[in-house]
Order: structure tokens, then sequence, then C-alpha cells
């Protein structure tokens, strides 16, 4: 049987000889059945070893789970521990939903993905594409892990299609040597965080009277960082995204209208189309920008993952994050949650060992080191007895920036049409920052959002 | 019968390539415009005939997407033609080496590929700190910063500029050594006629190089059509950017919640296919004619 | 050119040499602004005014992008053996050592583009000969189908590409990115034009001598149609490595990248680290640059004659 099964290869190997060079690792075909060499003699698939084996992860770039050096450790420890390979790839915002995308259209997914679940739950996940991760969760898990967190990672029929690993709150940056330049520091509130709309406009205004130029940019040349964006304009006069059931979209709402006419026509926000959230930051870093809308806690640890120090500009000027404003000082911050997900690919073994991944990272004493390099907050209490409460404890940024947790307003994310409602959230920005009637942009934007939703 | 079977044979390796790579795809490309396919798992794939056509119709960003797709090949393919015609003939009498000098400088970004060229791009376009607002402005030429990608005044026009500049480099090469081969006697004869130059050029030079400007018109064709990486790199289909090339990718793996995306963008396909189709069949029956 | 003639052209021949040296410099700088930037330090890369020359020479961009990503150099996999393996890994003969990712996306792009075009040229030249000096049914319509697909962008049969390749099991494969090349139709427009020059009597006289059509095409077609070959040569390898969009939807994985898909994705991911993008770009064009200046003479040599008798 072995022997048959060798030379088949060999036959196999000899017939396509030319296609051997440079070739590379279909991660996982299709359907055998497609493809006549499938037929060959002793193709039927034995089951795995249970120890061994290989999985394939996708991760974005979530704090420094973005970062080769970094997440190499991790994923060493683990195939010492457990004999399974992992093979990484890496995933910029900027185009990595396509890639997953291309993948699945040929049925190509990898069996890990690590994001959050607007992608996971709501888009893949509902699909059809994702494994329902319901049995990893007994109730111990489900007492560990927050029950908002847990909640936005269960699909509308039950089933759980994230395991969540971190999380925080998205929020804001400033550059306080620059605030301090344009004597606008007397707006910000350093204890507390927060600031009050007037407060931000009267700063901004400082800011444009020292400097003449556009100090903070509303960025909309993609998607990429556009929760910096909704966050703002939702909190400037308390309007809302979507409504609470999460079933259709609100931005219509005349507080938002409010909100964009406001930003519109002060001296010193642009809207600018040529950015997008990563190009805001950049500007930031640069030092051209002087306060940040896409912002969090793994920025300010890691400023522009350019690996220079913490919560400095590349000039050395220092960056404070800041809540967004709102009339009362109390914004709605929106959350950010990761964890990981498999996709079907419909092979038993390669499920099982993504799961083994799964849990060696989100639910063991790894977990520690897991949520460290992303640079975020753990979405449990412990995990297997390991007490993740206190791991942040020696870290002052990480202390203070528990501050903001409180604010974190509803995970509104997981809304249906979510992708379409976000092309129609920026292109809307595009329109209005070309001029165009607000309320009419606002309306038609809300109006494609909403034909999204309803699918 | 004989010939036939060798013609077959001649042909087949190829056809293997053009049938299993462009024609059956195209084939399925059709059947999937009648459909509402998507990638939904769960959704079965259902025959929805000619509505996918028909929305396409009323579709505002389609549209849009398409006139700039005219823009770009209609503005392109005139321009770098006769650019690459006007630089040709200013170097094409010049010494060995300095014209093969220019004849490199002007291919260089043709070779440098694409991506990298668009790196450089897009920091000179920037609107904080691009070099082209900094020349601009030290010249006194405008007041504030322009913000050329991100303004729809400009933006499609910048993306022209990158594609003429990575465009040109073939034609001129082309056209020099067809006017280094015009027959020297005729151009002697027309000018003892008492020609001008103007009728020089335009009686004797420009006929003799019809067979080069075809070629030209047909590589330059296909080269406007492949400015994907531009838009994806520089704008995303923002800034009244939109082509169809690019919002065909964009429905299949960015708009993947809404309902039959994939027969959606596979009927822009279609429609564009169609388009392009005719183009190539007027511009070879112009060929045909010469 | 006489006296008369000089004076008469001088203003306007002036002007036109200042202009075509202004022109020059406008198409020489970016890539002379990515060379220099990869050796710039970050306050000068960074810097809001531009800094137009390095003032100190560093390494360090082409360090940090070396450092970021890790490839083996090479995977020689047993072809189709992933559709035999368990978990549908497939079974290594050979796997490289570990070096920085860029250099094994070189290597790809260089094995990707020379595959295309000497496959392009071996079956366009095969074909367009067939086209030109054969008559066979089918000929006029396979030829209308070849001038209407010639222009044909690839993003209009991108889901079937994409789900044919995969049905293969090629998708994140280099030649995934190969064959839909191959496949292009342009080459068999391009020779058979350059086939229809072919005098008949050659081809009757090598009848008459008892040679194999096999025969007069490899010794007696293929020698005369060489400059179409060159001109096709050129244009498939240029446009293969510039083909962004087949090498984005068809390679998933980041040791089969290309260089210039290796680059799009660093822009994506770090847009402010500049120095590191063009130490990208610059390892991206320089090969091809070199390779253009060492065969400069059959480049413009190739297309040239290509188009004259075309």
């Amino acid at each position: 049987m072995k022997i048959k099964r060798i030379l088949a290869m060999f036959l196999a190997a000899f017939m396509v000889a030319s296609l051997a060079a440079c070739g590379g690792q279909p991660a996982a075909p299709s359907s055998p059945a497609s493809t006549p060499e499938a037929s060959a003699p002793g193709s039927t698939p034995e089951p795995a070893p249970a120890a061994g084996g290989s999985i394939t992860l996708w991760t974005y770039p979530i704090g420094n789970w973005g970062q080769e050096a970094e997440v190499k450790k991790l994923t060493d420890a683990f195939t010492a521990e457990t004999g399974i390979e992992v093979k990484v790839e890496y995933l910029a915002y900027a185009d990595g939903d396509d890639k997953v995308n291309a993948a699945i259209t040929g049925g190509n997914a990898p069996d890990l993905v690590m994001e959050g679940p607007e992608r996971l739950v709501a888009n893949w996940g509902v699909n059809g594409h994702m494994v329902d991760l319901k049995d990893m969760l007994d109730d111990t898990d489900k007492k560990e892990i927050q029950e908002s967190v847990l909640a936005s990672c269960t699909a509308p029929d039950g089933a759980v299609y994230e395991y969540p690993l971190v999380m925080t709150a998205h929020c804001m940056a400033v550059n306080l040597d620059a605030f301090k330049e344009a004597g606008a520091d007397q707006y910000l509130n350093l204890e507390t965080r927060t600031w009050t709309t007037d407060d931000f406009l009267k700063a901004v205004d400082a800011l444009y009277a020292k400097y003449g130029q556009t100090v903070g940019a509303v960025y909309c040349a993609g998607q990429g960082g556009d929760q910096g964006t909704r966050v703002l304009i939702n909190n400037l006069y308390g309007g809302t995204f979507t409504d609470a059931a999460h079933t259709k979209y609100t931005w219509d709402d005349p507080k938002n209208i409010q909100a964009l006419q406001k930003l519109k026509e002060i001296n010193g926000i642009d809207f600018d189309a040529s950015l997008a959230g990563g190009d805001e930051i950049a500007k930031f870093y640069q030092g051209i920008l002087k306060m940040a809308f896409c912002w969090n806690i793994a920025q300010q640890k890691n400023p522009n993952s350019a690996n220079g120090p913490e919560g400095q500009t590349q000039t050395g000027e220092e960056i404070a994050f800041m809540s967004f404003p709102s009339q009362d000082g109390t914004a709605k911050l929106n959350g950010g949650i990761w964890g990981f997900g498999i996709f079907d690919n419909g092979d038993a073994t390669r499920i099982e060992n993504a799961k083994k991944f799964i849990k060696y990272m989100a639910d063991s004493a790894h977990t520690v080191e897991a949520v460290k390099t992303a640079n975020y907050f753990p979405v449990r209490s412990t995990a297997e007895g390991t007490d993740l409460s206190g791991i942040w404890a020696d870290d002052k940024t990480m202390n203070d920036y528990q501050i903001l947790m409180p604010f974190l307003g509803d995970y509104y994310q997981v809304t249906k049409g979510w992708a379409g409602a976000r092309t129609a959230w920026w292109n809307m920005l595009q329109d209005v920052g070309e001029g165009q009637d607000i309320a009419t942009v606002v309306a038609a934007g809300v109006a494609e959002a909403n034909a999204a939703a309803a699918g | 019968m004989r010939e036939a079977r060798t013609a077959y044979l001649f042909l087949l390796p190829s056809l293997i390539f053009f049938v299993g790579f462009v024609v059956f795809p195209m084939f399925i490309c059709i059947f999937y415009s009648l459909t509402n396919a998507n990638m939904n798992a769960k959704a079965a794939t259902e025959f929805i005939g000619l509505l996918n056509f028909q929305k396409l119709l009323s579709d505002k960003t389609f549209l849009e997407a398409l006139r700039n797709t005219f823009v770009i090949v209609l503005v392109s393919v005139p321009a770098v033609c006769a650019f690459s015609l006007w630089v040709s003939s200013a170097i094409y009498k010049l010494s060995g080496p300095v014209l093969s000098a220019f004849r490199c400088i002007f291919y260089l970004p043709v070779v440098t590929g694409s991506v990298a060229v668009t790196v450089v791009w897009k920091w000179m376009y920037d609107n904080y700190t691009g070099i082209l607002n900094y020349v601009l402005k030290g010249a006194g030429l405008i007041e504030k910063n322009i913000n050329w990608l991100g303004d729809s005044k400009y933006a499609l026009w910048c993306i022209i500029l990158i594609l003429f500049t990575t465009s040109v480099g073939q034609p001129i090469v082309l056209y020099v050594s067809a006017l280094g081969n015009v027959d020297a006697t005729q151009i002697e004869a027309a000018k003892v006629d008492g020609a001008t130059d103007f009728q020089v050029f335009w009686n004797v030079k420009w006929p003799q190089m019809m067979p080069t400007t075809l070629y030209i018109l047909v590589i330059t064709t296909i080269n406007s059509f492949q400015c994907f990486a531009l838009i994806q790199l520089l704008t995303s289909g923002g800034s009244g950017t939109n082509t169809v090339m690019y919002y065909i990718y964009y429905t299949a793996f960015k708009l993947t919640e809404q309902f039959g995306h994939f027969g959606y963008a596979n009927a822009m396909g279609v429609i564009l296919a169609i388009f392009i189709g005719i183009l190539s069949a007027v511009q070879f029956k112009l060929a045909a004619e010469k | 050119m006489n006296k008369s003639e000089l004076q008469r052209k001088g203003a306007y021949g002036v002007m036109s040499v200042v202009i075509l040296v202004i022109l020059a410099f406008l198409f020489m700088f970016p890539l002379y602004w990515i060379v220099t930037g990869a050796f710039k330090i970050a306050k000068e890369y960074n810097s809001v005014t531009p800094v137009w020359f390095p003032t100190v020479f560093t390494l360090d961009n082409f360090a940090r992008l070396f450092a970021r990503r890790t490839a083996p150099l090479w995977e020689l996999a047993v072809p189709f053996s992933a559709l035999f393996t368990a978990d549908k890994t497939p079974i290594m003969l050979s796997v490289g050592p570990t070096v920085p990712a860029a250099i094994r996306w070189l290597l790809n792009t260089v094995f990707m583009a020379v595959m295309a075009m000497v496959l392009t040229c071996i079956t366009a030249s095969m074909a367009g000969y067939a086209l030109a000096k054969k008559r066979f049914p089918g000929r006029a319509l396979l030829f209308s189908l070849i001038v209407c697909a010639m222009a044909l962008p690839k993003q209009v049969i991108l889901i079937p590409l994409i789900k044919e390749i995969s049905a293969m099991g090629l998708w994140d494969n280099i030649w995934s990115v190969i064959f839909p090349t191959v496949g292009w139709p342009f080459g068999v427009f391009l020779m058979k034009q350059f086939s229809e020059g072919i005098p008949g009597e050659i081809l009757e006289a090598a009848r008459i001598d008892g040679a194999s059509e096999w025969r007069t095409f490899t010794t007696i077609v293929v020698d005369l149609v060489k400059p179409g070959i060159g001109a096709l040569a050129i244009f498939t390898f240029i446009n293969s490595w510039n083909d962004y969009f087949l090498q984005l939807i068809m390679l998933g994985s980041g040791n089969n990248y290309t260089i210039s898909l290796g680059i799009a994705t660093l822009q994506a991911e770090t847009s402010i680290d500049v120095g590191i993008l063009m130490a990208g770009a610059t390892l991206a064009a320089i090969p091809i640059i070199a390779i253009f200046l060492a065969f400069q003479k059959y480049f413009t040599q190739g297309i040239t004659m290509g188009a004259v008798k075309g």
C-alpha cells in the first residue's frame, strides 16, 4: 500500500515535472476530487496522528501580532509543545479583507484567522465559512470571559465564531507639546482624559491660530481606521451609528449632521480623501497633524509601529491619549475585540489542530504572553487558573489607559451589512469634503448602508 | 487536410493556455453574470436573467467608473502617441550615445515597475509633505497645498500622468527607429520639390510609419487598461478615480455582503469585455485597411 | 544640415532641447528618489522639506527590510502532493536556507517572468506561424477571437480564474501567475503579423527538400521571425514583471510573493516607514534595470524590428 502510494506520487511528479520548480504550497486545495491525480491509487487520506500536522494562521496587525519576530516566539513555543507547525501570514488592514475573500472564493481559506467579530462573526461566520466554537466554551470559560465580549462573538443563531483574546477602547491622541505651544493644553484634562465638545473646538481654534494649517484630519481615503471618524462624529453632539438592536444604520441622525457641518466649517479640521487611518497616524507621528483620531493603547505603546520610544512622535514630542470630545465630556468609545476564528475547510484534523492553537493562546497559562504581544487588555479574568487581571500591573501606560475602559460603548460593528456600511461611510465623508450638501449625502449614504443591511 | 492537421498541432500548445485561461473563464464569466452567485456559502446560486445588467445601468458608481475608464483610455492613448512622436522626432538625429541616453531615460519608468514607481508618486503627490506642493509653493504658483490625490478635480489626472510616464518608453524607442528607417531618397526628393518640413513629415514620413503607429496604439491601449495597481495603491477608487477594472475587484472582494455580488461583478466584466472587444476590432479594422 | 537650415530651426531647436532635458530629469526623478531614499537616514527621508541627496549613507533601511520577514530561499514541492497527504500539506523535496523574504520575492519574480517569457515565445511563435501560413477551418474565427481578447483586462475574468486555478490546486503557487500570462493572446497576434512576412517560396523549397514541418519551423521559420520573438520576449518579460493584479489575487502566502506584491504589502503595512519602502523598491527596480542596460541593444533592436515589419 505504502509503496503504491509513493509510486503514484512519483508518477504524478514526473507527469508534471515542469511544475516542480519554485512551487509554493496551495494552502488547501478545494476538493481533491476535482483533479484527476486524486484518483491515483492510494490517495485515500489516512487520519493524521494526534500530534504533529500543520496549520495556517492569517493575522491582522493587532499590536505586535503583526510583527514576525514577536509572533514567531509564540508559535515556536506552541510547536515545541504540540508538534503542530504553524505557518503565519501577516495581513494589512488596507487589503487584508480582499486577500481573505479571494482565498475563500477559491476554497483556499486559512485554518485560523485573527481579527474582530465584525469580520469573523458578522461577515464570514454568518455567511457560513467558519466553524462554530461553542464546544470550546464550558461554563467556567463563560464566567471568565466578559459577557458583552462573548455576546459580540456570538452570531444571532447562537453560534460562536470567534474565540476572543484581547480588547481595548479606541481613542484619540494629541501632540501635547504642540498643544502647549498653542496654549491649547488648558482644554485637556489629563487626569480624566476627557474633554467637552466646546473645549475641543476651542483647542482646534487655538492650534489653527498658531500653526495656520490642518491640525486634524477627518481621513476618508478608504475604510482603514474608520472607527476614529465614526466615534468623533457620533460623540461631538451625541449621535448614533446604528440602532440599539443592531438592525439598521442611524447615522442620518440630525446630531451627526450637525457634527459634520461643524467639522466641515471649522478651520484646522480638513476632510482629507488622500489619507486612510494608517496614513493619519503616520502624519501625526511625523508631527504634521497635531491630533490623531485613529488611536489606541497599542499605538500609544508603539507609535506608528515604528519601534521608537513609547508615547513620543518621531521628533520626540509627547503624545497624550484622550477620550473623544462630547458635550458632557463622557464619550461613548468604540471598542475593539480581537480573537481567533477557524475557517471550515472540511478537514477535521486541521480543525482539531486549530482548536488546540486557540486553546493554547486564549485559554491557558500561555495566554499572558499572547495578550501581552497584542498590547491590549485580556477579555477574561483567568485562563485555566492563571490570573490575568494583573498582567499589566507594572506598566504605567497600560494602567493609565484603564481609565478609558468604562467609556466603552456599544459594539455595533456586528450589524448586518457592515462591510457595505463602511464603504458608504467613507464615500459619504469624501462627498462632504468635496462640499456637497451634507444632509443629502448623509441620507444617500445611510440609505446605501441600510440596503446592505437588508441584504 | 494534412495542412489543417499540422496547423492544429502547431496551435495546440498556445490554444491550451488561451482557451484554458482566457476563453473558458470568459464563458464562465458570462454564465455567472446571469446569476446571483456570491461568497455566502449558505445561499444557493440562482439564475436571474439580465437583472444584473439592468441594475448596472442605474448604478451611479458603475457609470462613473465606466466614464473614468474611457477618459483614461481616450486621453492617455493619443497623448502617449503624440508625445512619443514629438520626442522621437526631436532626438532621432542626435549622435549615438546621446540618443541612446535619451531612449534609456524615457524607458526607465517602464522597467522600474509600476508598484515601485507608485510608491514615489504617492509621496510626490502628498498633501502635506509632497514635493509637488513644495515646488509649486516655492515657485509661488499656488498659495495653499493642493490635495492632489484627495480632490476629485485632480486625482484622475494625477493617475493618468503616472500612467503616461510608464507608457511612453516603448513608443519612443519604436518611433526613433521608425524615423531612422524612413527612405531618405524620398525625403530628398520631396525637399527638392520645395516641400516644407511639415509636408515632408505628413506626406513622406507619416505614411511609412503607419505600421509602427498601429502597433503603438495596440500596446498603449493594453497598457491603459492595466492601471489597476495605480488606483488600488493610491486612491482605492475614491476621489473620482474609480474604474470598471477596480470596481469589479471591489465588488467581488470588498462588498461581500451585497447579495449576489459575484454575479454583479461578472456582469460588469461582460460589459467591459464587450466594449474592449469592439475597440480592438475597430483598431484592427483600421490596421487591416492600411 | 546646412547653415541656413540651422538658423531657421534655431529657436525651435534650442527650445526643444531644453524641454527634452527637463523632461529627462523628470523621468529619471522617481528612480533617483527611490535609490537615494533607500540609503537615507530616517530624519532625511521623513523631512518635511525634501533632502535631495543623503548626507549620511546608511544600510539601515535594508537591514530593517531584511529583518522584517524571512522565508526559505526555495521550496521545491512534489507537484500536487498536497492532494495526497492527510492534512493537505505538500511534500517538500527540498527547502532552502532561511533568508530575508525580499530575496525570495526577487527569486520568485525572476522565475515567473522568465518562465512566462519562454513559454509565451514558444507557444506564440508556433501558433503565429500556423495562423499566418496554414489554411485550416476555423482560422478566421480564431483570429478574430484573438484580436478581441487581446486588450481584455484580467479583472474581467477575476472570479472564474480564481476558481479555476484553485480547482487545479495551483492557487498560491507561482505557476498560477505564469499560465494566465502565457494564455494572453497578444503574443500570438504579434507573431502572426511577423510570420506573414515569411516568403512562401522558402517554405515551399524546404518542403520539396523533404524537411518535416517541425524541422522547417525550427530551422527556417524561427530564424526568420527572430526579431519578433525578441520583441515578444521583452514585452512579456516586462508585462509579467509588472502584472501586479494577477499576483495580488493569486499569491496568498508571503513566501510566494513577487517583489511588486511584497512592496505593495509593505506600503499597506507601514505607510510611514518610507526608508523600508525605498529599500524594497530599489531591490525591485535594480535587477530589471540591470537586465535592461545589459540587453539594451536587443531591447531596442528587438522592439524596433518587430514594429517596423509588423
